[in-house]
């Protein structure tokens, strides 16, 4: 009971602490980013007829509450306290702050007390007028003729005391660095970090592993699954043979090598290389392949892709490319296989084994990404569905029957690959 | 595809914004109200259609925007008991500013200046005018080939037979005391004619008048 009763009174102090940080804190109604600089010179402008705060002590009050602001200047803002129209602007902010109301409602009208906000060039004018019951007070730069931060403080007579809180309430932020006159010039003419010009071609050559299977990821597995579940019995016999997954193994590591240029960041080609190998899916349950000792297939295939291209630059040392792509290739197959050593001569059936098509012909699509770090340095991620077969449709002939059937007429699979790569802009 | 595209263009059409209430705005002026504006604001067009029909001799634009404001003026008095209407060489001195009432909606007129009260001829400030910046009467008028700033440049077709007589009128009501916009609107009031008379200019001079009072209702508390 005694702990409790402890606990209860430590929570009522915390609150009382936040509860006194808070009044003591102000009250913002809105902060828009306006740039606190290191040794700022700030110019009290106010309506009354004796400044609420003294200039001297609020430039301590600002070294004591931001320990980042170095060595500020304050003074009163003569000048426009004994100006026709920035008084009638002061008086009409007056009577118009309230809580709720945002920036663009508060915005000076007349086009010669907008010219003098303009002409701020860096210092910051802290507006203050009497509220009877509180003090409200207004933040002004150069960029814009409304204000930039608005908000109140509770009244007191002790000037150290309300520097102290305005002081707390609107310039408790980090500062920047001001730029000398010849900094200033610099920083104008130079180009802009955002704006770059595409380069007139971009290159660039790269390796890449990824992997393919037949099945497209998020379709249901029954599309595929008479061709993946197949098995070849007795060195060529399966239930179809439309596409090559019915003989051979769909899902497989793959290797690229390419280069490719783009025009004007937006048209482009690539010319690829891609290597995989799939092992026969052959019958285990078929006594005929005692005598086999391995039997596999290497994919071998080259094609020419044509790119479209749309390039971002979120940061200055990254280039993000996204692309989509659409190509062709052709697909050689080259057999390995080889009979267990014991066994002197092959059966009829590895004899008579199946024999794919010379070549295939196919087409790819897919999109991309290029991350190109510091203009050279890229990874890029790739997908997409590539195809393989042959004509069908041959012209009729008497004995179509006799023919021979295409073996892998139409053998489709989804793939994706990482790639690293190194690009270069030949010429601008 | 010709529905949608109907669709599309008719849903643009409708998603115009023609008032702004400033989040002061609270209550709708009752009772007392200043106006300012109807000695200049008024423009006829179509003169040549006017003069036709109407009676008023060699100078119809000056006659008829006359007839009109004075219509404006009765319909006032008898919607507020104690309506002053002050000169507009009151506003004269001041620059012609744009209010945007939306994304493409421009409205131009004179403000006062901030932190300076209208005065009347007596002296006294009073709380709220309404500054009546353009009146355009005419015939089919559609207030968006006025104030929206892509159409502005379209020519319009002259209709030969004519379906209504129109105003529209862009006016603000200013708080003279801490010299803000309260409320913006523009407006266009069809009034269809058969044979057109001095009746029909006032009937739609008066539902001009009526329809101001509606907005000024329905933008207060927004």
């Amino acid at each position: 009971m005694k702990h409790l009763a402890q606990f209860l009174v430590a929570v009522i102090t915390l609150i009382h602490v936040f509860w006194a940080s808070a009044a003591y804190a102000g009250d913002v109604y809105f902060d828009s980013k306006w740039t606190l600089w290191q040794n700022a010179d700030i110019l009290i402008w106010t309506t009354e007829k004796d400044s609420p705060i003294d200039p001297k002590e609020f430039c301590l009050s600002l070294r004591r509450n931001n320990t980042g602001i170095g060595e500020p200047k304050c003074r009163l803002f003569g000048e426009w306290e004994r100006d026709t129209v920035a008084t009638r602007y002061a008086s009409w902010l007056s009577n118009n702050i309230e809580p709720g109301l945002e920036a663009h409602y508060l915005k000076a009208r007349h086009p010669s007390m907008m010219a003098k906000f303009q002409a701020l060039e860096d210092k910051i004018v802290l507006y203050i007028t009497d509220k009877g019951s509180d003090l409200k007070i207004a933040i002004f730069d150069e960029n814009a003729s409304e204000p930039r931060a608005v908000g109140s403080v509770s009244k007191n007579a002790d000037k150290i005391a309300l520097g102290d809180e305005i002081a707390s309430t609107l310039f408790d932020r980090h500062t920047t660095r001001r730029l000398s006159k010849e900094e200033r010039l610099k920083k104008e003419s130079e180009p802009d970090d955002l704006y770059k010009e595409t380069p007139t071609f971009r290159s660039w050559g790269g390796i890449s592993a990824g992997f393919a299977q037949a099945q497209i990821p998020l379709t249901p597995d029954n599309w595929y699954s008479s061709h993946t579940r197949s098995r070849v019995g007795n060195y060529r016999i399966t239930k179809d043979s439309v596409s090559l997954w019915n003989f051979i193994d769909d899902s497989t590591p793959l290797f690229t090598v390419y280069v490719g240029g783009i025009w004007f960041g937006f048209i482009g080609g690539e010319i690829f290389y891609r290597y995989s190998s799939h092992d026969v899916k052959i019958d285990e349950r078929d006594s005929v392949y005692e005598e086999l000792d391995h039997w596999n297939f290497s994919q071998h295939e080259i094609g020419l892709n044509v790119l479209l291209s749309r390039s971002f630059e979120p940061f200055k040392w990254l280039d993000l490319h996204l692309f989509t792509f659409l190509g062709f290739q052709y697909s050689f197959y080259s057999e390995d296989i080889e009979l267990k050593d014991s066994k002197k001569a092959p059966s009829k059936e590895y004899e008579t084994r199946i024999r794919f098509e010379d070549a295939y012909k196919g087409a790819l699509f897919g999109f991309g990404t290029q991350c190109v770090f510091l203009h050279h340095y890229g990874i890029s991620v790739r997908t997409g569905l590539s195809s393989r077969g042959k004509d069908i449709y041959t012209e009729p002939s008497p004995d179509a029957a006799a023919e021979p059937t295409t073996i892998g007429a139409s053998t489709i699979d989804w793939f994706i690959s990482f790639g690293l790569e190194y690009h270069w802009t030949p010429f601008k | 595809m010709v529905l949608a595209t109907a669709l599309l263009l008719t849903s643009c059409a409708s998603s115009y914004h023609w008032s702004k209430s400033h989040p002061a705005y609270a209550r709708a002026p009752y009772g007392e109200l200043s106006i300012t504006g109807l000695q200049t604001a008024l423009v006829l067009t179509r003169t040549k259609w006017f003069a036709n029909r109407l009676d008023f001799g060699d100078s119809t634009q000056i006659k008829a925007t006359e007839f009109c404001a004075k219509a404006i003026e009765r319909e006032f008095r008898s919607a507020y008991s104690n309506l002053s209407v002050l000169p507009d060489s009151l506003l004269a001195e001041f620059p012609e500013e744009s209010q945007k009432l939306d994304e493409r909606i421009f409205m131009k007129g004179k403000l006062p200046e901030q932190g300076v009260s209208i005065k009347d001829a007596a002296g006294n400030i009073p709380p709220q005018i309404l500054l009546i910046h353009e009146v355009i009467i005419g015939t089919d008028l559609k207030r968006e080939n006025f104030f929206d700033y892509a159409l502005i440049h379209n020519e319009s077709e002259e209709r030969r037979d004519v379906k209504n007589i129109s105003a529209i009128i862009s006016y603000t009501l200013w708080d003279n005391v801490k010299q803000r916009p309260l409320f913006s609107a523009v407006d266009e009031i069809q009034h269809p004619v058969l044979k057109l008379s001095l009746t029909d200019l006032e009937q739609l001079m008066r539902q001009t008048v009526q329809q101001i009072r509606k907005n000024l209702y329905q933008g207060a508390g927004k």
